[in-house]
């Protein structure tokens, strides 16, 4: 029965949870008036992505439906959402929050994963090839070397990621 | 004093919303301890006819000759039972209420051992009080039986006429040229389709006709002084240069002046002269020249109307004009004022041409409009066959800081839609709305009669408009909530449902007035309950959207309350005053003028007296507000019923620790010899 049943199980709980971290205190104000879709640059071409749903999600408390979408990675952090809500919804500020969820989770998007990973490793989001200290030595701009891995090291056991760390591989 | 006191302590539960937090048997049994307390109970519903009964007959057995009642607040019940103190034969002003209910048990839910402490207290402080009061003459002032109402809107109207009907003299202020309001401007009304006005116009000659009703129109109400039975009242009559009396509206004036402006009564889609009368219907049938497109007074040239004018009637010597006038209450129908969209900026409204407002679009579809009923759109005058609305324009949007619903923007849509679809059923009409608010009598079937026309209902408000700079077509970007799905229409024109905002002037009007505005910006109702048409302010009543955002029915509704507020007020002829008003100790009085100063009710006067100028408070305008007895300096103004023997007593009772300390000793010793 459970396999080919399709409701969700609500968790009531959840919309505090989100409410309580910084960003996420406007998601209460929410009345489902759609402008924050209707002015998405992301949502006109990806039809997947639908603010109002993240939000109606979140409120309702479909945990699943919030934080496993792959589609919350896709917000572009433009705030066109923010500026044209009639009701003070910060619903960029609200994504983050959902992601850094979805993160701590071990959900995370391949893509952001990779990125995350170079920073540990390189310091950067990608070590500096070749061909781009050819371009600079043309320009006549000095060489951009690779950073001191250890101090990278460092900073990442100051800046206690690791705990993001450990999730990016689960 | 008048005898011993004996008072009675009633401590009433409110049903659960005292009893639930405040120990009240603990406090009545608390209250039987306190000198000169006779009998103390608590009990469910005290203000209840059997409440009242046993208050009654405590008073007869116990001979009590003060009560004491710890309940809700003052502003609720006090008046109740200062009736049921004279019922049993006392006088009024010895009855004392402790409110426990705003200000304990529903601000300490949370807290019930201090709550009940609280209580407790506040009771102590009332019999401390209650041992010192004294009682009051009740007296009666004549009250004048003629009404003032500022505003000629359908509100104004109708408040106007029900008054002149029941003999009341009513003068009428509206700022405008002719009297009318927006209902004027409508096309039809919701949901029954009546044409506005067919309906309203024969009210407005009626109004102009009753010979108890005096218009003033192109005029503002200045200053309002005085209270209620004895309001002064300053208007200023602007110049209108033609003569009211002479002119007979005959309009060749206006034919021949060679001025064009836009006319605001059409929203400026249309043009009118300088010389004018806003709209054909208008009432008074005068016309009014508007100085600042004149010739004569821009430029020193033309009179032109002067020269055509059969009846004599323009004069360019007018000048503005204060008319005094006494009344016994005011009726404010000041109206609203229509949100303007410009500063939303994503719907382009002043930048795109065919966005336009609801009010603009009734204009439009008007048959004595711009376009004299023809549906045609602005840019290039050709049919608009796709048309768009755009709900919750300016309401509940916290950008433009308004948050509340502005109840009539949804039926005026669909109203619009079905106008449309009726005339033009091959039209495609769409209305994006957030929530369809369809809460009056026959607005749900009306609602139901618009997707019977097939008019699209689009559950998502749009973001975005895109004009199409070679046709000044639109395309609107919306998303549809239920399927999840963006869409996009192309339309000819889309209508923006603008929602009411309090009008310009309304802060002026507040001071004048000497009433408050809610959060919202509208003005304030005494009890949003019980007093829907009263302001705190005795004999000052409002009607219509100046209150908050109405439809028709509602206005006239609250019109006629209105006016049967002034009527219950004034009928008598005679009005109750103040009984808790400043007094004056002459011998003290040292003739500072301090109190002058102060008094913001001009209730103050220096008087000779005995040998010397002493200041002297009129019983009928002083509002008892107590600033004149704080301020003076030789001690020699107190207000009665809240003396400062009585106040020292009630601080006493809380804190007796506190008046230990020497400095506070000190203050009330002296105060006690004074």
């Amino acid at each position: 029965m459970q396999a080919i049943e399709k409701t969700i199980k609500l968790d009531p709980k959840f919309k505090y949870e989100v409410s309580e971290k910084p960003g996420g205190e406007s998601v209460r104000h929410c009345f489902q008036c759609g402008k924050c879709e209707a002015t998405c640059p992301i949502a006109r071409f990806k039809e997947q992505y639908r603010p109002a749903q993240v939000i109606r999600a979140i409120m309702l408390g479909c945990r699943e439906f919030a934080l496993g979408s792959p589609t919350i990675w896709l917000c572009a952090t433009c705030y066109s959402c923010s500026e044209r809500c009639p009701q003070g919804v910060r619903f960029t500020d609200i994504m983050r929050v959902i992601r850094n969820m979805a993160v701590a989770e071990g959900k995370v998007n391949p893509f952001y994963k990779k990125t995350a990973e170079a920073i540990i490793q390189f310091g950067r989001t990608f070590d500096s090839p070749d061909f781009i200290n050819e371009m600079r030595c043309d320009l006549g701009l000095p060489p951009v070397t690779s950073l001191d891995r250890q101090e990278i090291a460092k900073i990442i056991g100051e800046l206690k990621v690791n705990r993001s760390k450990e999730s990016l591989n689960k | 004093m008048i005898e011993n006191p004996r008072i009675g302590v009633y401590i009433c539960h409110c049903g659960l919303n005292i009893s639930a937090t405040v120990d009240v048997k603990a406090v009545a049994t608390f209250a039987q301890t306190l000198p000169d307390v006779v009998v103390s109970r608590d009990y469910k519903y005290t203000c209840s006819d059997p409440g009242q009964e046993m208050i009654k007959k405590d008073v007869k057995e116990h001979k009590l000759n003060r009560i004491i009642v710890a309940a809700c607040s003052p502003r609720m019940h006090e008046p109740t039972y200062r009736k049921l103190m004279e019922e049993a034969g006392l006088n009024p002003y010895l009855f004392e209420m402790v409110n426990i209910r705003e200000q304990d048990s529903w601000v300490h839910m949370q807290e019930p051992a201090k709550a009940t402490q609280k209580a407790k207290e506040l009771v102590s402080m009332a019999v401390a009080r209650s041992r010192l009061l004294e009682p009051l003459e009740v007296k009666e002032v004549p009250a004048l039986k003629s009404v003032l109402v500022i505003g000629g809107g359908i509100a104004g109207i109708q408040a106007a006429l029900d008054l002149a009907e029941q003999d009341y003299k009513v003068c009428l202020v509206e700022k405008q040229p002719t009297i009318g309001g927006h209902m004027a401007q409508l096309d039809k009304t919701f949901p029954t389709m009546d044409c506005s006005i067919c309906i309203f116009a024969p009210k407005m000659v009626d109004v102009s006709k009753n010979p108890n009703v005096t218009l003033l129109t192109n005029s503002e109400v200045q200053e309002v002084s005085g209270v209620a039975g004895n309001f002064h009242v300053k208007i200023l009559k602007k110049p209108r240069f033609v003569n009211e009396k002479k002119c007979v509206g005959c309009g060749v004036c206006a034919s021949k002046c060679p001025v064009k402006a836009p006319n605001e009564f059409d929203m400026n889609l249309g043009m009118r002269k300088a010389v004018y009368i806003p709209f054909p219907q208008g009432v008074p049938a005068v016309y009014t020249i508007d100085k600042e497109h004149c010739l004569y007074f821009t430029k020193g040239v033309c009179k032109i109307c002067e020269k055509f004018c059969e009846a004599k009637a323009i004069d360019f010597t007018q000048k503005e004009q204060i008319v005094d006038l006494d009344v016994g209450a005011v009726v404010v129908a000041t109206g609203f004022e229509p949100f303007d969209p410009s500063s939303l900026k994503e719907f382009q409204y002043g930048k795109f041409k065919n966005v336009v407002t609801s009010l603009d679009f009734e204009r439009l579809i008007s048959a004595f409009g711009p376009k004299e009923g023809k549906l045609v759109r602005p840019s290039d005058g050709k049919e608009p066959h796709r048309i768009a609305f755009i709900q919750c324009v300016g309401s509940r949007d916290e950008r433009t800081g308004n948050i509340y619903c502005s109840n009539i923007c949804c039926m005026s849509a669909i109203k619009q839609a079905v106008l449309i679809k009726e005339k033009h059923p091959d039209y495609e009409v769409y209305i994006f709305y957030n929530d369809i608010r369809a809460f009056g009598k026959g607005f749900e079937e009306f609602y139901q009669r618009a997707r019977d026309l097939w008019v699209n209902f689009v559950k998502g408000i749009p973001a975005e408009l895109v004009e199409d700079p070679d046709t000044k077509n639109l395309t609107i970007r919306a998303v549809d909530l239920v399927l999840g799905k963006m869409v996009e229409v192309d339309l000819d024109m889309v209508i923006l449902s603008i929602g009411m905002i309090p009008p310009k002037g309304i802060q002026d009007l507040t001071r004048i007035l000497r009433i408050p505005r809610g959060a919202d910006g509208f003005l304030l109702e005494a009890h949003p309950k019980l007093r829907p048409v009263d302001t705190p302010t005795l004999g000052i009543f409002l009607a219509g959207a100046c209150q908050g955002p109405k439809d028709i029915p509602a206005s006239v509704a609250q019109a006629k309350a209105a006016a049967s507020g002034v009527a219950s007020l004034l009928s008598r002829g005679k009005i109750r005053t103040e009984s808790s008003i400043a007094v004056v100790n002459e011998d003290f009085c040292s003739g500072c003028k301090v109190c002058i100063s102060l008094c913001k009710y001009d209730a103050i006067k220096m008087n000779e007296k005995k040998g010397k100028q002493v200041a002297t408070v009129s019983e009928v305008t002083c509002m008892g507000c107590g600033v004149c007895a704080s301020a003076c300096p030789t001690k020699s103004i107190s207000l009665r019923h809240f003396t400062d023997q009585q106040i020292l007593a009630q601080i006493r009772a809380l804190s007796p620790e506190l008046c230990q300390s020497s400095v506070t000793t000190e203050q009330v010793n002296i105060k006690e010899k004074t």
